[in-house]
């Protein structure tokens, strides 16, 4: 299913976050949402999560990441398996089987009986990651899910959002500012700027990006033939 | 037997919840026999043992009047005032993610005495039903309900509540709801002992009737807490995320926050303001291990349980026949204890940290 996203308009108070935005998220590709801070980015996600939470199954990464949760690294993530018409949620054994795996994917067998809180931030960000991906949605909504992250690891998120798009048909929608990363990873790409959205594309261009972040962009191919985006 | 082999299975994630819950029902079991024994007369086990198994008019006249008249009601009503509380800070601090809320803290518990308070003195308090359901009951629930709106309405801002301007809020409004309790006495000097003791906190008071209401009231509101509890975790992902496993912050905040006020106005118009035993029980429950928060929240009633009883043990034996008022006992006894398990943590924690 399409994500069919018609007209959202958010305000904060006087001031007005997301303007008439319309877009149709597709299903099975990666989109990621670019634009410079405050562009309304983040609401324009919480919004699809607002919209579509109910109807679709879809899973949330948020940006924030809140302090005091005071549960260890394993209950956590088995919070993705959390299902409120089982009054005594204690994990059956596929839900077992997705918490193990998550955890191994994003490499936190180690870390199991660790408090959340304990972790450091990239941690506690492969733990959200390892709670988004047990919960075995169809949709994956992530909120700039490598910001705290090396880059072998938010490499190998990217490269785990791939492999599920190909092999399990599954689709995201990625805010990020890695453009680089960006350009590699995104099937589509929508340009934010000051509430609105400037520009849908399926390939990255210097003056695009120009536009968006009003700054002079050069582009050059790698020797294996890859954009690679600087700032002059 | 299929859930016990998957708690074997689940062992690196286990906190041997059985078993903790197994040990603290034996020790409420145990303080509470002991309980029913000491007070300012002598009653000896034997006596309590044989009134609970049913041959109580074995006994004197006068020994079963004081077991089931004054012991029984006083230690359970200190078992589910010490529940209830626990539980109500439990609830409070997994909803604001903050270690430091509990309903004294946060003002609750004073919003709930001031309207008893209110009830008590403008002569309001007369009984409605039951015996014992008065109107300081509805003065506490509304007071309560009353003082958690104020916090709220003061502490959100555009939905969103932030957990630190929530505190504050708590703190300030705490302070003006105990000035009112102050200025309230000050007028009403012939009524002034009365609300004093009252408010320090005693179970001397209890009796059958006002135990069977708070009996009731527990056993409607408990289950109610326990049955959203996993829900309270659910929320410390954030709304958005809680939304995709299909929780509603504001449904699951509105049926915590209201069922917890109400556990509480109770506990407070039985027995004054007991302080501290919210705020500390459930961090000694986490020390031993048990997170989650369904689990915590029932092993915090029990705990908080056994830990008022004791303390109203201390109360009414350590300068018999005179009490001592509870709130100072819980403090007493509670506050060195909680630091102990803190520094003991500190120093385990650092441990670990400079093995890795």
């Amino acid at each position: 299913m399409n994500l069919d996203v018609k007209n959202i308009n958010v305000s904060f108070g006087d001031t007005k976050v997301l303007k008439d935005v319309s877009h149709t998220f597709k299903e099975g590709k990666i989109t990621i949402i670019l634009g410079p801070n405050g562009c309304g980015k983040t609401t324009l996600i919480k919004s699809v999560v607002k919209m579509f939470a109910k109807q679709c199954d879809m899973s949330y990464i948020p940006q924030e990441i809140y302090g005091n949760i005071g549960l260890n690294v394993s209950d956590l993530v088995a919070l993705g398996r959390y299902n409120e018409k089982k009054f005594f949620n204690s994990e059956n054994e596929e839900d077992l089987k997705h918490i193990e795996s998550a955890l191994k994917l994003m490499q936190l067998d180690d870390k199991k009986g660790q408090l959340y809180d304990t972790l450091s931030g990239g941690e506690k960000q492969r733990c959200m990651a390892a709670r988004a991906i047990c919960q075995d949605a169809s949709w994956f909504i992530m909120d700039e899910p490598a910001s705290n992250l090396d880059i072998v690891h938010s490499k190998y998120i990217l490269d785990t959002a791939r492999d599920l798009v190909k092999n399990e048909g599954k689709s995201f929608i990625i805010v990020m500012h890695d453009l680089n990363a960006a350009s590699t990873y995104g099937d589509e790409f929508i340009l934010m700027k000051e509430g609105q959205i400037v520009k849908v594309c399926s390939e990255l261009e210097p003056e695009l990006l120009q536009d968006v972040f009003e700054t002079k962009f050069g582009c050059v191919k790698t020797p294996s033939g890859k954009d690679v985006f600087y700032t002059e | 037997m299929r859930m016990l082999s998957h708690m074997r299975e689940h062992k690196s994630s286990s906190d041997r919840f059985v078993i903790k819950f197994a040990i603290a029902a034996i020790m409420l079991i145990c303080v509470m026999a002991v309980s029913c024994c000491l007070g300012s007369s002598d009653v000896t086990l034997a006596d309590v043992l044989k009134y609970f198994t049913g041959r109580g008019d074995e006994l004197a006249k006068t020994t079963l009047t004081i077991i089931g008249r004054i012991r029984v009601p006083r230690t359970i009503t200190a078992m589910l005032i010490g529940g209830a509380l626990a539980s109500v800070g439990c609830v409070m601090q997994g909803v604001f993610r903050n270690p430091m809320a509990d309903p004294s803290v946060l003002g609750i518990s004073s919003g709930a005495a001031l309207g008893a308070a209110i009830a008590i003195v403008t002569g309001l308090n007369g009984v409605i039903f039951f015996e014992a359901f008065t109107g300081a009951y509805i003065g506490a629930v509304i007071g309560a309900i009353v003082t958690w709106l104020m916090v709220f309405t003061i502490a959100a801002q555009n939905g969103r509540y932030d957990t630190s301007s929530t505190l504050l809020a708590g703190i300030a409004i705490s302070s003006i709801m105990s000035a009112l309790i102050t200025v309230l006495m000050t007028l009403h000097l012939e009524q002034m002992e009365r609300v004093y003791m009252w408010m320090l906190g005693t179970f001397s008071a209890s009796t059958t009737d006002k135990t069977k209401l708070l009996a009731v009231v527990v056993g409607l509101m408990m289950p109610i807490l326990i049955w959203i509890a996993p829900r309270i975790d659910v929320l410390k992902l954030g709304k958005e995320a809680a939304m995709t496993l299909g929780v509603d912050q504001t449904r699951t905040l509105a049926v915590a926050l209201a069922v917890s006020s109400c556990l509480l106005a109770f506990s407070v118009a039985n027995a004054g303001i007991i302080g501290f035993v919210g705020l500390i029980i459930p961090h000694i429950v986490s020390f031993f291990g048990v997170t989650r928060m369904r689990r915590r929240l029932v092993l915090s009633f029990m705990t908080g349980a056994i830990f008022m009883i004791v303390c109203d043990t201390v109360c009414k034996t350590i300068v018999a026949p005179g009490e001592l008022a509870i709130g100072a006992v819980t403090s007493l006894i509670g506050a060195p204890y909680f630091l102990f398990l803190l520094m003991s943590s500190r120093i385990r924690s650092g441990k670990e940290r400079s093995n890795v």
